[in-house]
């Protein structure tokens, strides 16, 4: 038999209906935003983008007669706003909408989001363990780069570096390191009035000082008042990795490092 | 070519920081957040005086970016100076304000201000607000290790700025106003592997455990969120510890609750306790014993002693034997305060039941912000003086019995402020020996300071004031000498040190880093 305090009022169950339903709309909707991560998704997904898209953004997003899908701007941009950027175009721009299934919009977004992703998430094809022993043996890497206090000075500390950069951005670092160089690590010889010299990187610089770490990890702050010559190198002092089977492990390599375990998007 | 490098001597940052060199600190250098082990805040540098402090000038700026509520105090060695953010450090070129280096530890949870940083050795150490302890090279910023010691999933963050001892760094957690169960832990300076861990609410069974009755340890706060003073020669961790949990409400916990709002004396090796005492048994109005906990040796009603003083948030200053933790002295430092009829002659308060807060509300002075915090103090052993900001100011507390539940934001309820009755700030100079006013400098402002006081042997004493001035006044007088309008809050309090032979003062500012020094 049911007791008083069983018998609940109509309104309840109204109310219990209405959060129910909230609840598996949350759900669908969730459902509906969450991009696909498979390799056979974001192959299919890249081959549409480079049929359809690749012609305005480029074929690895870095943009032409449309804008670079490469940057913070994009990449920060919520799964849903993509998908519906990319179902039915941007108003007021030449950007398209493209009459395709939905699951077909999730696998082209699931690929421009690849674009951005942090190596640490994806998949790379070579081998890390012989990434590894290039990093710290025949490639010299160490040389000048450390991982969690292993390696040497003055490049780039890349502990973090899986976190912090894309399979691509790695790939192009290692193969043309000059095409990009990292704020605060440009080749510099500093002549002193005095007659010594300080070779290393440039951490900071103006016209009234310098702060440059040397290859033994010593920092120098100079005032410029001391500095008769401050010669930039061209290009980045780092040499290029010209061996494709090279890159690739040290891409595999070097996406494993991160300071923290990999928690995924937010996005 | 043949690559040529060449020690530049004057201008190259080179030497170790050992323990020793720290125990000196401060000199030239700033090497631990309140400048000395002894947490003294008394810089020996007499370069700037009564005489010429009024020619100080700004020497330049560093804007943090994205910075908000910079509440650290930097560090500076050999030409560097290291201030924190939340979850970021920078290295600055002291003598041109300029980046040497930055470090942000990259998918860090948490927003928690930060107070600063730690320096051992060859490394640069600090604490994220998810309660990872970061060690960088300090000439670098190369990252050496990141190991977490508490979790922010159950609950736990920081704000706290490290110490570095010979064999550990020192590391600590908020959770008194969201139910966490505090302790001190010492890391290895160079593996990041924990040495030892003192929790601050003993588990069940444990000595000090009696005085929760059946609270969950898990639950009893008793945080460690402000870098504690340490004396070499006793090998000894002073360490203070905040409020119970939940902070206003004490039915579910009766007792004494140890070691919430203590300084409790441990074994630098172990960790293990040597002594404690409790400034506020069983609290329930949130008044933490964080604030500093100042070190010194002196005569004591006729007996040289090793001392240990502190300006308590519950309103009394009070003086300690280091060595035993003997209760010596006690005495109010502000005028509101009503909620004990005084301290008996063990420092226990005689708490006046009427000032236990009910849900209907109930006045209590001081207030929950207490009458002073974590705004630096100092002494100057030449003055005999303790330099304290204090609060005069009355909160309503209100008590509820509600079911606690940790990190929901529940304390036992809260307080609200006294619109009739604003809180005021005053510098005030004690006695240090019987924490009797010597002189006070009243801190007009909005009253939402937490900047405080550095002394130094030139006899001029810095502090930031309610209104965002750094003010310098006469450390024997209290005579107002300087001041200048940093045009924002403070939230930190400044530091002193010398480059190039020339005494600097420098101080964050909400979203800067300010330098001051004598015009040339």
């Amino acid at each position: 038999m049911a007791s008083l305090s069983d018998r609940t009022p109509c309104g309840y169950h109204i109310g219990m209906l209405l959060f129910l339903l909230a609840l598996a709309f949350n759900a669908a909707l969730a459902q509906v935003n969450t991009l696909p991560t498979d390799p056979g998704s974001l192959e299919a997904g890249r081959q549409i983008y480079m049929g359809s898209c690749s012609g305005c953004h480029g074929a690895t997003g870095e943009g032409s007669q449309g804008p670079s899908l490469l940057s913070g701007r994009v990449s920060r941009l919520p799964s849903a706003t993509l998908l519906e950027s990319l179902k039915n175009g941007l108003p007021g721009t030449s950007m398209p909408g493209f009459p395709l299934p939905d699951d077909k919009i999730r696998e082209i977004a699931a690929f421009v989001r690849s674009l951005t992703a942090p190596a640490i998430s994806a998949r790379p094809s070579g081998d890390s363990a012989r990434g590894r022993a290039i990093f710290f043996g025949e490639g010299k890497c160490s040389t000048c780069h450390m991982i969690l206090n292993r390696g040497g000075y003055p490049g780039p500390d890349l502990s973090n570096i899986g976190a912090e950069r894309t399979l691509r951005q790695l790939s192009e670092s290692i193969a043309k390191p000059s095409a990009r160089i990292e704020a605060g690590f440009q080749g510099v010889t500093a002549v002193l009035k005095d007659g010594r010299t300080v070779e290393g990187v440039a951490r900071n610089y103006n016209n009234y000082s310098a702060q440059i770490v040397d290859q033994a990890g010593r920092i120098h702050l100079l005032d410029r008042g001391k500095i008769a010559k401050l010669e930039f190198k061209e290009g980045s002092i780092m040499p290029a990795v010209s061996n494709p089977d090279r890159i690739e492990h040290l891409v595999a390599f070097l996406a494993g490092q991160s300071t923290r375990p990999y928690e995924g998007s937010s996005r | 070519m043949k690559r040529v490098f060449i020690l530049l001597i004057p201008l190259l940052v080179r030497a170790q920081v050992s323990q020793e060199r720290i125990a000196k600190s401060p000199n030239a250098d700033w090497l631990t957040y309140n400048g000395d082990y002894a947490a003294t805040r008394h810089s020996p540098l007499s370069q700037i005086t009564p005489a010429n402090v009024k020619s100080l000038v700004a020497k330049w700026v560093f804007r943090v970016d994205g910075a908000k509520k910079l509440e650290a105090s930097p560090i500076v060695h050999d030409g560097l100076m290291y201030v924190t953010n939340t979850n970021e450090m920078y290295a600055l070129d002291v003598r041109s304000g300029r980046k040497a280096w930055h470090y942000r530890a990259a998918g860090a949870k948490g927003t928690r201000v930060n107070r600063g940083s730690a320096i051992l050795n060859d490394k640069v150490y600090f604490a994220t607000a998810d309660c990872h302890l970061i060690a960088l090279n300090r000439l670098t910023g190369n990252l050496v290790f990141d190991v977490e010691y508490a979790s922010a999933d159950a609950g736990y963050g920081t704000s706290i700025a490290p110490l570095a001892i010979r064999n550990g760094i020192l590391v600590g957690v908020a959770g008194g106003g969201s139910g966490q169960r505090g302790f001190v832990a010492a890391i290895h300076p160079d593996s990041g592997k924990e040495i030892w861990r003192f929790w601050t609410v003993p588990a069940k069974g444990e000595p000090g455990s009696e005085t929760w009755g059946n609270f969950p340890a898990e639950m009893g706060g008793a945080p460690t969120w402000t870098t504690g003073s340490y004396d070499p020669e006793l090998n000894t961790i002073y360490w203070p510890t905040g409020n119970p949990w939940p902070d206003f409400y004490g039915g579910r916990r009766p007792g004494d609750n140890l070691y919430s709002d203590c300084v409790v004396a441990l074994d630098a090796n172990t960790g293990k306790l040597k002594w404690h005492f409790q400034f506020t048994p069983h609290d329930v109005w949130d008044w933490d014993a964080n604030e500093s906990l100042v070190l010194l040796d002196g005569p004591f009603r006729g007996r040289q002693r090793k001392l240990l003083v502190q300006a308590n948030r519950n309103g009394f200053y009070y003086v300690l034997d280091r060595v035993t933790g003997e209760f010596l002295h006690a005495v109010p430092f502000v005028k509101k305060l009503d909620w004990t009829s005084g301290i008996d002659d063990k420092g226990r308060p005689k708490v006046i039941p009427a000032k236990i807060p009910t849900p209907a509300g109930t006045k209590v002075c001081p207030s929950v912000r207490g009458a002073s915090n974590w705004m630096s103090p100092s002494f100057n052993p030449s003055t005999g003086l303790f330099y304290v900001v204090t609060l005069e100011q009355c909160d309503i507390i209100v008590a509820s019995a509600k079911e606690p539940v940790p990190a929901s934001g529940f304390r036992g309820t809260g307080n609200e402020g006294i619109p009739a009755e604003p809180g005021r700030f005053y510098l005030r100079a004690l006695d240090v020996f019987n924490g009797k006013l010597k002189w006070e400098h009243p801190m007009p402002g909005p009253g939402i300071m937490w900047a405080g006081t550095v002394s130094t042997a030139g006899g001029v004493l810095f502090s930031g004031d309610d209104d965002g001035n750094l003010v310098a006044l006469d450390a024997a007088t209290g005579k107002d000498l300087w001041h200048f309008s940093m045009g924002r809050s403070l939230f930190a309090s400044p530091v002193t040190y010398m480059v190039d032979g020339k005494q600097y003062v420098s101080i964050a500012a909400e979203s800067d880093v300010f330098t001051f020094g004598l015009f040339e």
